[in-house]
């Protein structure tokens, strides 16, 4: 509140009936614009772009009664932020009507700390010791967790230097019992980090892959574009056509609806890989040479609505949020240790984006990129397994059929009655289907014992 | 800072792609002189120009292009009363050109939109991508992560059912801008500085269900198979809105191609969109269109269209029908519209008698 003007205020009061032709507000220190916009009964607004580009993640509700009925609107990184939309429909109408409209705008940033994310790598491989280095500069300053697959005999061997917990077939039994450990073997040994670790976001990456470099030659980051992926808003319900509008650079384009465009929370990143991309082992076999080399710069949500095989080779989550949703729950009959011989990922990542989709979360794929080392031999896996290639045409239009009910509210509930939709369903084509029904609910019930966090009811 | 390709960097392609079967349609007020840039790779194709605006104003086509030129008394001539349909003073008057083409591709762009740069440097051949994003199949069915999985080094990834690997038809191919993004107005206004600079090397199919704007600056479309659908609506002269034409056609096309099961894609090639159009009068245009998107968006969302409209002809009766229905309660705007969607339908088939005759498609 002011009393008697002082010569800054009546500075202030002349530079607001000019602001029009100031263009550019920059140079002024938060605190004097913030007094300039937060003084009340102020008719005049003003527009201009103190900065070039702006996150907004806040509802209208949280807009103060006061700034709501005054005639300013203001949106600024040191304050409340608005609506975009809102500050939007503001603007137009005051423009419509003859008003210029003042928007400050500044970047709202979600500062993630350190200790909120958990590493987790299912050791298949015993000898970590390359795959750890090549990591290092990126995994260094997280807390990781190493679940060693039961089945690997070897004593593992994992470099100095990192802040870790090693969970090995002993741990598993202990913790889960030795009835329901069997959940965790091959690459399903890492759900057991998922289900013990205690952290909000989780990242994971298959022991032969190491970090990619960019086309400009610089290394991926990829933890820090999946934590980025999971703290921006995911855009499920409207396709923007150039892809996702909160990086750098981009932004909504026009058409797309703007009570669209606060978008929803992301629950799931699903990262793509240079070199040996994830395909099948009919597909690799035939095209024996064929290495991923197209990076593509984009990170898009799937829409809703939209099932999406999610390899589970490169990925990051929410636990807090979506945690019991990723669930070991289809091991085929001659599962193996190289991934042309696994639908487990694929079985879960549809899971979760069933239930994402009932819930209103968003996935996103795309960026970052992982480079993923040349391994096994397509044909050697192919003709010992391909159940699986058999097996997704029945599990994908289960999954596009899966309606789950209202009062699902919960991801547990969820993931329950997707279970129950497998046993009914698909527990009768093929044993594997009604042994991974069964699965998912031991899964649960792990989670609510063991994860003691349990997730949050949905928004 | 990205920039356009110069004259010299375009080299005209060996093969001009189904050069006998393929229309360029381009709307324009006031030159054709961008067409010199594209010219090596337009050169090839018949152009159809529809000249909106003053009638009696001449546009000047460069040399060496075979084309027809329409203008507002051209299509005045030919419609007849049929012509309330077209927009006046809006390039929404463009899909005058698409239902007097006889080819079975179009291709439309904007006079503003020029030859882009890969970032080797390479000029873009825009025409050329759309082609083989036409003559490729779609996978609106389920995603594949790797993107569009015919490109070259790409495939379909591990999960990916082998039963929907062959796809469905491709009918429309949306490429996106280098330069200048198609913003609204109040991003415009908000961000008058930036510049899309990041090239996104992938086609992607947008999965059924999903709808999308639609922006008409760089597009291409199987005429036989989705042409009907791809009316501009009433924008400009004497209407309460302008910038949606091709808004609208996107959402109806959309539609009706999840209906027929064709696909849709989007992402290359990539153009390079040189001019940013005044904000403040992209405002006045867009103004109604901002608010009235939130209505429109749930109507084509909740959409159904019966199983017995097996043609895009029947379809779109049909959501004109809906849309007369539903959305006249959002404004009589969409009273007018719905029955020019059905003028728009009449005069299409008469300018198309044979297009009774194109094989229905099979209705989900």
């Amino acid at each position: 509140m002011r009393t008697s003007p002082s010569l800054l205020s009546l500075t202030i009061d002349s530079a607001l009936l000019n602001l029009s032709n100031i263009a550019d507000l920059s140079p002024l220190p938060d605190h004097i614009v913030l007094d300039l916009f937060l003084l009340p009964a102020r008719t005049r607004y003003f527009l201009s772009s103190r900065h070039s580009t702006f996150e907004s993640q806040l509802p209208l509700s949280f807009l103060p009664d006061v700034l709501r009925n005054s005639e300013i609107v203001l949106i600024s990184e040191t304050c409340t932020s608005l609506d975009y939309r809102v500050a939007i429909s503001c603007f137009s109408e005051a423009l419509y009507f003859g008003i210029e409209l003042l928007f400050v705008f500044g970047k709202m940033s979600l500062a993630i700390r350190d200790d909120e994310i958990d590493i987790i790598i299912g050791a298949i491989r015993s000898d970590l010791t390359s795959f750890m280095n090549e990591w290092r500069p990126m995994f260094s300053r997280f807390h990781l967790i190493i679940v060693k697959d039961p089945d690997l005999k070897e004593e593992l061997k994992i470099p100095e230097g990192f802040n870790l917990d090693v969970y090995e077939k002993s741990d598993i039994d202990r913790v889960v019992g030795s009835s329901t450990s069997v959940l965790f073997s091959g690459y399903a040994c890492r759900y057991f980090g998922y289900l013990v670790s205690r952290k909000k976001y989780i990242i994971s990456v298959d022991d032969d892959c190491l970090p990619a470099r960019d086309p400009k030659g610089f290394v991926v980051d990829a933890v820090a574009q999946h934590i980025t992926n999971l703290t921006t808003p995911a855009t499920p319900f409207f396709f923007n056509t150039l892809y996702d509008p909160f990086t750098e650079g981009a932004d909504f384009v026009r058409g797309y609806p703007f009570s669209l465009r606060s978008g929803v929370k992301c629950a799931l990143s699903c990262g793509l890989w240079l070199n040996m991309a994830d395909h099948d082992a009919p597909t690799q076999a035939l095209k024996a040479r064929q290495r991923n080399s197209r990076y593509v710069d984009a990170v898009m949500t799937v829409p809703a609505g939209s099932l999406v095989p999610i390899s589970g080779i490169n990925i990051a989550f929410d636990r807090e949020v979506v945690g019991p949703a990723l669930v070991p729950a289809l091991k085929l009959a001659g599962e193996g240790k190289f991934r042309w011989e696994t639908m487990e990922d694929i079985w879960s990542g549809l899971c979760v984006k069933v239930v994402c989709d009932h819930l209103g979360l968003g996935v996103k794929t795309g960026l970052p990129y992982v480079w993923r080392t040349d391994r096994g031999d397509p044909i050697a896996s192919l003709k010992k397994e391909w159940e699986g290639v058999k097996l997704m045409e029945e599990v994908v239009p289960f999954f596009q059929s899966v309606r789950l009910p209202r009062e699902a509210t919960t991801v547990e509930d969820c993931v329950v009655e997707v279970a129950k939709a497998a046993k009914e369903r698909l527990g009768s084509t093929d044993p594997v289907f009604a042994r991974a029904a069964k699965a998912m609910l031991d899964w649960v019930n792990l989670w609510k014992s063991v994860g003691s966090i349990s997730s949050s009811p949905a928004v | 800072m990205v920039e356009p390709a110069t004259a010299t960097q375009a080299a005209a392609p060996a093969v001009a792609q189904l050069k006998d079967e393929l229309d360029i349609v381009i709307p324009t007020i006031r030159n054709l002189d961008f067409l010199e840039m594209w010219r090596p790779f337009f050169q090839p194709y018949h152009l159809i120009i529809v000249q909106d605006g003053d009638p009696s104003k001449t546009i000047k086509v460069p040399d060496g292009f075979d084309y027809e030129l329409y203008n507002r008394n051209d299509i005045n001539r030919i419609l007849g009363p049929k012509a309330s349909c077209i927009s006046f003073k809006d390039s929404a008057c463009r899909c005058f050109g698409y239902m007097v083409s006889k080819k079975k591709y179009i291709f439309t762009i904007d006079d503003d939109c020029f030859v882009a740069k890969d970032p080797s440097g390479k000029a873009i051949n825009a025409l050329e991508q759309h082609i083989k994003n036409l003559l490729s199949p779609s996978t609106p069915f389920f995603f594949n992560t790797l993107y569009d999985p015919y490109r070259e080094g790409a495939d379909f990834v591990r999960g990916y059912p082998f039963s929907l690997r062959e796809g469905v038809p491709t009918a429309v191919s949306h490429g996106l801008w280098l330069n200048i993004p198609d913003y609204d107005a109040p991003t415009q206004l908000v961000k008058p500085l930036e510049r899309n600079t990041r090239f996104v090397d992938a086609v992607l199919t947008i999965p059924k269900g999903t709808l999308f704007p639609m922006c008409g600056m760089n597009l291409a479309f199987d005429r036989e198979l989705i042409g009907p659908a791809m009316y501009f609506g009433l924008m400009g002269d004497g209407q309460p809105i302008g910038r949606y034409d091709d808004m609208w056609a996107g959402w109806c096309m959309k539609v009706i191609c999840d209906h027929l099961g064709l696909g849709v894609k989007t992402g290359l090639p990539y153009i390079y969109h040189s001019k940013a159009s005044n904000p403040f009068v992209n405002l006045r245009k867009e103004y109604k269109g901002i608010y009235w998107q939130e209505e429109i968006i749930p109507f084509f969302q909740q959409a159904v269209l019966p199983k017995e409209c097996t043609s895009v002809q029947k379809c779109y009766i049909e959501l004109a029908k809906q849309v007369k229905e539903k959305l006249s309660k959002v404004d009589p705007y969409f009273d007018k519209l719905a029955e020019a969607m059905v003028t728009w339908i009449e005069a299409w088939d008469e300018l198309n008698p044979t297009a009774a005759a194109v094989p229905d498609g099979k209705a989900k």
